[in-house]
């Protein structure tokens, strides 16, 4: 039962938390996004050459064949460090094509995706798809495909889309289209991330962009979509984990009625539930990594999505309030990361949403 | 049943003015609000038409402008104001500056001062807080030294919302150091542009410039432009809190709040769904329902009981903490109902006159509403502050 890092990813996770810490410190991360820069080409070559985005591929094709659990802890310091660069995602969509690919493919995309060359965005949820990825209203008639995807993580970054769809017959396809401008409506998020809808309508798609169909195809994605539950909940692992130690060292120095705020019983009280809100996400997301390859593996995914809105929201809701004004301003690291976990509550389907369909399922 | 008539003929009477007077831009305004602070020039717009009604300052006396209104009338004022989506009037002047100068200002203050505020002329910021000062006003450190007939002012004030647009500050400064810390602070009247004044604006989660910091570095200020006399600043700030005594009309804007929300959950989306036919959204939505009549119903029993003399005391506590919480939860449940349509960040689109956006306005007033709304339980008191003065009140007896 394996219910932390071992030592040598824990190395990697500090070696990554250096290179965070020395490239997105606080203050240039907002200065950055005051600035509309999103995306760094520059940093994101950085991200390559530390093995970062090869960790989840195979050697052959240059990666470093690591497991999920190592890009958990990539994904901690991701949040700890406010990233906006769609690493993740990216990572997430490269690990769902080396699944599917034929050799002939893995060949051809695998070493750009490892290298930085290629980006590769997953386009699968929509606004009725509440966090099940089978729900899918994208359709492929007469050779062109209609419809709409939702915030799509890194989707104007990316030189090719990975995009579930359904044929006239109903059956599940994955397709590899070429990013195209058109019917892309790029946007910044609340949390000054970059990301974009994309409307269908009527592109052409050819049999060689079907890169998986049929029951392959459902389970390829319903095992990525919970793999990358599980990043964000390691990415919001990171983000609250730094709000308990901003709002740990404030409440012991800030003042108020002639004491430091850590004498009141009260919000000793409320930082030990935030405390207790973190660790509960900590052992779902063991247990779910735990999950891995058996059949409890999406159920456990989402019930951690639960608790990562729950707990997320708790976190992030009572740092803000226990440092009062200034956690209400840009200018602390706070609102940033209570704005990025209220995203990460938001995407890929929500509390109740999730709570509906463990329902259905059990 | 004649007293109930009579509210339902002024109710028709309040609907009638907002339909005739109400600009489009005042309007688009209102919807675009996410802040308890409306967009400035619009909110003074709608402040100025309501001035020149006698509507402005529901709770003053009527001798200074005042409407004369019962308690009852104050409340569907509210309600219909809420109900139409009236940008919400900016409480500096009307429920904060103005107050403390009705009820310790000299003659002259009020003369010239009173009418100025009523019509938006001018616009007052409230300089209180500090940065080792929020909620424990009695640390505040900026001083106040008498110099002749000057006092000279230094120090810092923060989270003076819109002193960027403010003419004029009234604020809390300490001009004793002796006694107990309440004791040697002073309510004084300034003019914003005075040398040695500087505002620097703070973006606040929605990226909006709402609030501000202002320093002073030897600031002249003359002592006639004090409100009560010296030290006694306490008690004038003390007076503003229970002016307004009845007042709190949370409820108002949270019931026709809630009934919005749940008219967006009719709507039917592309795919021929209602998000209302989801029924642990429904469910939600009828919780959030008894909340939002709880706090109306809560705001309306105190003020029934002030007409029969009561003092609300530490109800005061209650309908703050209450109000401020049912909105924040509000806020959640929005948020939830826009789901992946609040992601998008677009602050042009929110500017009034903007051009229409990809997104309703809804979609992009859920998340900035959101993050604004979480001050609401750290402003004006925080709700633990007020957690602990309601358990002493009550815990008592």
């Amino acid at each position: 039962m394996q219910y932390q890092y071992t030592a040598e990813q824990q190395e990697f996770r500090d070696s990554l938390r250096r290179f965070v810490s020395d490239h997105y410190d606080y203050e240039r991360h907002r200065q950055r996004l005051a600035k509309g820069e999103h995306f760094d080409a520059g940093l994101w070559q950085q991200w390559a050459e530390l093995g970062v985005l090869g960790l989840a591929l195979d050697e052959e094709y240059g990666g470093l064949g690591s497991g999920l659990d190592d890009m958990m802890a990539v994904a901690e310091e991701l949040g700890r460090g406010l990233v906006p660069e769609p690493v993740v995602p990216v990572v997430a969509a490269a690990r769902l094509l080396a699944s599917i690919a034929s050799p002939a493919q893995a060949e051809a995309l695998l070493p750009s995706l490892v290298g930085g060359e290629l980006r590769l965005s997953l386009a699968w949820e929509e606004s009725a798809s509440r966090g099940n990825p089978l729900v899918v209203q994208t359709r492929v008639k007469d050779g062109a495909l209609y419809g709409k995807k939702c915030a799509v993580l890194g989707a104007g970054e990316a030189q090719q889309w990975l995009v579930s769809a359904r044929n006239e017959q109903g059956e599940l396809l994955l397709l590899l289209l070429a990013a195209q401008p058109a019917g892309l409506r790029r946007y910044v998020m609340a949390d000054g991330r970059a990301a974009g809808d994309i409307q269908f309508d009527g592109v052409p798609v050819d049999d060689s962009a079907v890169l998986c169909r049929g029951d392959a195809a459902e389970r390829a994605l319903r095992q990525s979509v919970s793999e990358s539950l599980l990043l964000m909940a390691a990415e919001s692992l990171g983000c609250i984990d730094s709000l308990l130690s901003v709002s740990g060292e404030y409440l012991v120095t800030r003042k108020q009625f002639g004491m430091p705020l850590a004498a009141f019983q009260a919000l000793q009280h409320r930082f030990a539930d935030m405390f207790i809100a973190g660790e509960k996400l900590r052992s779902l997301l063991w247990a779910a990594f735990q999950q891995q390859g058996r059949e409890g593996f999406h159920r456990a995914a989402a019930q951690l999505k639960v608790q990562l809105a729950e707990s997320g929201r708790y976190v992030g809701q009572q740092a803000v309030q226990l440092h009062g004004g200034i956690g209400m301003t840009d200018e602390l690291n706070v609102g940033a990361y209570f704005k990025r976990l209220t995203l990460m509550e938001l995407m890929a389907g929500q509390r109740d949403d999730h709570l509906a369909g463990l329902a259905l399922a059990s | 049943m004649t007293e109930d008539r009579s509210l339902e003929a002024f109710r028709d009477e309040v609907r009638a003015f907002i339909r005739e007077s109400a600009t489009e831009e005042i309007r688009e305004a209102g919807r675009k609000t996410t802040s308890v602070f409306a967009p400035f020039k619009q909110a003074m717009a709608w402040q100025r038409i309501l001035a020149d009604k006698g509507w402005v300052a529901p709770s003053w006396p009527q001798e200074y402008g005042g409407t004369g209104w019962s308690l009852e009338q104050r409340y569907v004022f509210a309600q219909e104001c809420n109900r139409a989506q009236m940008p919400p009037i900016l409480p500096q002047n009307l429920q904060m500056v103005g107050p403390a100068i009705l009820g310790f200002g000299s003659d002259a203050q009020k003369e010239e001062l009173l009418p100025r505020m009523l019509s938006g002329e001018d616009f007052w910021c409230q300089g209180y807080s500090e940065p080792g000062a929020g909620s424990d006003l009695a640390a505040l450190k900026c001083r106040a030294d008498r110099d002749g007939d000057d006092y000279i002012l230094n120090g810092s004030k923060i989270w003076t919302t819109y002193a960027q647009h403010a003419n004029k500050m009234f604020a809390l400064v300490r001009t004793s150091s002796e006694g107990k810390p309440q004791q040697g602070i002073t309510f004084l009247l300034l003019d914003m542009g005075l040398p040695g004044m500087e505002v620097r604006p703070i973006l606040g989660l929605d990226g909006a410039p709402e609030q501000c910091e202002v320093f002073f570095s030897d600031v002249r200020v003359p002592c006639a432009n004090r409100v009560g006399e010296e030290n006694e600043g306490w008690t004038v700030a003390k007076y503003v809190l229970e002016f307004e005594r009845g007042g709190s009309t949370m409820g108002a804007w949270l019931v026709p709040a809630v009934e919005r929300l749940r008219e967006q959950c009719e709507q039917v989306d592309e795919l021929g769904q209602r998000r209302l036919d989801d029924p642990v959204l429904a469910r939600r939505l009828e919780a959030l329902e008894i909340e939002a009549l709880a706090v109306e119903h809560t705001e309306k029993r105190v003020n029934a009981g002030l007409k029969h003399g009561q003092n609300p005391g530490p109800m005061a506590s209650l309908l703050k903490i209450l109000g401020t919480e049912v909105m924040q939860r509000f806020s959640e449940l929005q948020l939830e109902v826009t789901g992946l349509r609040s992601l998008v960040y677009d602050p042009g689109a929110l500017e009034i006159g903007a051009a229409p956006s990809d997104f309703s306005e809804d979609e992009l007033l859920a998340m900035p509403y959101y993050m604004n709304t979480r001050a609401a339980s750290i402003y004006a008191g925080s709700n633990e502050v007020q957690r602990s003065l309601l358990a002493k009140a009550v815990m008592a007896g």
